[in-house]
């Protein structure tokens, strides 16, 4: 368990590596002006040309890439093009946010796939399956900034339920806090489940026709011990690993939902990043969700070793 | 100095009734109510918060509150007393005396005297300051402190809207001692102003306090103000419509009929200084004639852009750019508001253009109001004979590809005046030297009428001159212009006693109360 934690560790530092010098790389070739977006249209070519080099923009690409990772391996990530707020502080301050609402979409994706999965596997071929099928696909092509709007029009707008958007923190007011995310997760987490219903009956029907089930199932193993002991603990393997690629979409998505919302998370540093062409603020929130990521595979790798302790020799 | 010797003369009559000018400001209004905190919405991140910085129109409105100006605008763009009590200016308008309020303190404790005010002034005026608003402050020569609450302005020129410009946020008065000692205005600014700055969050909130101390007794009226940062329209919108949000001055257009009709609701609107115009590249083929561009002028229908990309809340501009409520208007009505066909054709045959001759019009495709006007436009130029194509690029490319280098035929830009003065309509718009000029054009005749014009003392001097400046402005059709878009306001019934600003500036929400 140890080798298995600290061999992953291991693996970061090249995952972060690659990953730092591809983002850098595409936030830099990407055409567009970082001195116009920040100076504006009445800028002269002098403070344009200042502002670059202020910001060493006028420098080779691999001295600006060495000198941003080495002080962000220092933790500074340095200052916004846009205003003066520190990246570093700013970023760590949205992290858990944006972790609030990922993980909470999370469970809801998770309370709505596995019951409808199970469901939907162990009734296959037939009406209910076909429904819940059908239902499943419907969740997962659904934008989830169209379903946010919805939601906002008749919760929000229309019953009056909920605010239209805004973040109070958890630890200033807990009930507004969950007031305020809940809309947001579950327009997240119905989209997300949609995979998740059909990743889930396909194990429960790939479980109930193995061999071992066969073989239970004529030793005299009862119905119920034989669905919850065998099949269910079974199907949850697969299901588990594409969860944790699911979460790392999750965290992805958030971008859009953060500004529909208006929920100050990581995403809409990325966004506002993207349209000002604000390199540090950028750079710093992309590679954040990137360790994200990262950590949250490494947690359900080490949950799914709990179910399963086979998948260790597969992990190494 | 030609100008100058001329202005001289109206100038003593002028410099008189200035003192007396001075006492009087909104502060005799009804009393209103303390208490509450006020949320309104914007669309934009501020660009920090140093006055000497601050390029953004977000990062003034965030200014305007913290710091002091030594004069502020009323909401017909007047100036009236900031923190100078008393101002006046010498006959021969090249010297300018503030006398400043007694007992001025920054937000910090300390004091606010003269020495700040000078100080305020050298660090704008330093070459290498990178003040935007350079163009301002050109004219100043020399800032002296005379005593502690006295302060002279020496001016190379006479300056028309020289008050005006003292009551800019970029004028701002900043703590001396403070910035000195290495603080970061842009992060952390500290003023005078009736709100302490508290926190700024990017892309959600900039949150005030109330400034106990601030020198207008009684105001202002709210504990605190949150600005909120939402960039996304609909989001906007559904926070004013749920009551979330008490008052924004960038209502969404398309929504505009849903806020404003729902109870509760007050429709502030007017006219603003924001105004449209079309870039015709005078480097590109036909484009340099001024005949070609009249024809394009003529050829649009202004109308049909107003309801097609403003939802009617907006005016069209049949002649000059400066708007009908400002008095340098001049009631110039060179187009019909829906445009000139036949017109335009007789032009274009004037000046020799091939039906079929292509042209494109590069259009920033986050801009809602850009995009729906483009297929307007693309109709109308298809109407008088030219194969026109529309293309479109998110906006920071825009910058660097196409209006930096200049690099498009035809293009629409905006500008939001921050100073309601004739000057700042048309001089950013048409001098050569104007950083604006991606169009290539003007002449050496329009830069001298608009200096002539900023450089006269009286009102009806300047008046004179802006008529001219806008007549010549229509024979060269350097630019085309296209609609003057209105300040969308709108704020619950609570607030009470807030008079919307023509230039969107908010200074007036400290006379504003909550009920």
């Amino acid at each position: 368990m140890l080798r298995l934690v600290l061999g992953r560790l291991a693996s970061f530092v090249p995952t972060l590596f690659v990953a730092s010098v591809v983002l850098f790389l595409a936030v830099n070739v990407v055409p567009g002006s970082a001195a116009r977006s920040a100076l504006g249209i009445q800028a002269t070519p002098q403070a344009l040309k200042r502002f670059e080099h202020q910001h060493g923009l006028d420098r080779p690409l691999a001295v600006q890439y060495v000198e941003w990772a080495g002080k962000a391996l220092q933790g500074d990530f340095g200052t916004s093009f846009q205003n003066a707020v520190a990246v570093g502080p700013e970023v760590r301050k949205r992290i858990p946010v944006t972790l609030q609402l990922a993980g909470m979409a999370f469970l809801v994706a998770i309370a709505i796939a596995v019951p409808l999965g199970l469901i939907a596997g162990f009734r296959h071929q037939t009406g209910t399956d076909g429904v819940l099928t059908t239902l499943a696909t419907l969740f997962g092509s659904t934008p989830n900034f169209w379903f946010a709007t919805l939601l906002i029009y008749f919760f929000s707008l229309r019953l009056g339920w909920l605010p239209t958007g805004g973040y109070t923190p958890y630890l200033e007011d807990p009930v507004a806090n969950l007031q305020g995310m809940l809309l947001p997760c579950i327009a997240l987490g119905v989209v997300s489940s949609g995979l998740l219903i059909r990743i889930m009956r396909t194990a429960v029907i790939e479980v109930t026709f193995s061999n071992f089930i066969e073989t239970a199932r004529s030793k005299g193993v009862s119905n119920v011990r034989l669905v919850t002991a065998h099949v269910v603990r079974n199907a949850l393997i697969p299901f588990f690993t594409v969860s944790a690629v699911e979460f790392g979409f999750l965290v992805g998505s958030v971008v859009i939902i953060e500004e529909v919302f208006r929920i100050p998370g990581i995403g809409s540093l990325v966004l506002v990043g993207i349209i000002n062409r604000d390199y540090p603020v950028l750079l710093a929130a992309a590679m954040s969700i990137t360790v994200i990521v990262l950590v949250v595979n490494l947690i359900v790798d080490l949950a799914a070793q709990l179910i399963d302790p086979r998948q260790v020799q597969v992990a190494r | 100095m030609r100008f100058s010797r001329r202005a001289g003369l109206g100038l003593a009559i002028a410099a008189g009734a200035l003192v007396a000018l001075g006492g009087a400001s909104s502060a005799a209004a009804q009393e209103g109510k303390r208490g509450g905190t006020l949320v309104a919405a914007f669309s934009a991140d501020p660009g920090g918060f140093d006055p000497a910085r601050g390029p953004s129109g977000m990062s003034h409105v965030v200014i305007e509150q913290v710091y002091s100006t030594l004069l502020n605008l009323d909401e017909n763009a007047k100036p009236y007393a900031g923190i100078a009590e008393s101002w006046s200016a010498a006959e021969d308008g090249l010297s300018w005396t503030f006398t400043l309020r007694p007992g001025l303190t920054f937000h910090n404790g300390e004091a606010l005297t003269a020495e700040d005010v000078v100080y305020s002034f050298e660090r704008i005026l330093e070459p290498d300051s990178g003040y935007a608003y350079r163009s301002q402050i050109e004219t100043i020569d020399a800032v002296t402190a005379v005593d502690d609450l006295t302060v002279r302005f020496t001016l190379n020129r006479v300056t028309g809207p020289f008050e005006i410009y003292m009551a800019f946020p970029g004028s701002s008065i900043v703590p001396k001692d403070l910035v000195e000692s290495g603080w970061d205005l842009n992060a952390q600014p500290v003023g005078s102003g009736p709100f302490k700055f508290v926190s700024y969050t990017p892309r959600d909130s900039i949150v005030f306090e109330r400034n106990g101390d601030y020198y207008e007794e009684g105001r202002p009226y709210f504990d605190g103000m949150v600005y909120r940062v939402i960039s996304d329209p609909t989001a906007l919108s559904n926070g004013l419509k749920s009551g979330e949000i008490h008052f924004s001055n960038e209502v969404p257009p398309k929504d505009w009929n849903a806020i404003t009709t729902q109870a509760g609701m007050v429709d502030a609107s007017i006219e603003g200084s924001r105004y449209f115009w079309m870039v015709p590249n005078h480097e590109r083929g036909t484009l340099g004639n001024p005949l070609v561009r009249q024809a394009i002028a003529h050829a649009l229908n202004r109308s049909a852009i107003v309801r097609g990309a403003f939802y009617g809340q907006a005016t069209p501009i049949v002649g000059g750019v400066i708007p009908e409520w400002n008095w340098g208007y001049a009631g110039l009505e060179e187009f019909k508001p829906e445009g000139d066909i036949e017109k335009a054709k007789a032009l274009l045959a004037e000046a020799g253009v091939a039906p079929g001759t292509s042209i494109s019009l590069t259009m920033v495709s986050s801009w809602p109001p850009m995009m729906s006007m483009a297929p307007i436009i693309q109709a109308n130029l298809s109407q008088i004979g030219f194969t026109a194509t529309i293309d479109t690029m998110e906006v920071p490319r825009y910058w660097d590809e196409v209006w930096g280098p200049s690099n498009f035929d035809l293009t629409v830009m905006y500008w939001l005046s921050p100073l309601a003065d004739p000057d700042d309509f048309v001089t950013n718009t048409y001098a050569t030297t104007s950083a604006v000029n991606v169009q290539k054009g003007g002449s050496k005749k329009m830069d001298d009428l608009m200096l002539a014009a900023k450089s006269a003392v009286t009102i009806e001097e300047r008046k004179a001159l802006y008529r001219q400046q806008q007549e010549l402005s229509l024979a060269d059709m350097d630019v085309i212009p296209l609609v003057n878009g209105w300040v969308l306001t709108a704020h619950t019934d609570r607030l009470k006693n807030f008079k919307p600003m023509r230039t969107g500036f908010l200074k007036t929400l400290k006379d504003a109360w909550l009920e």
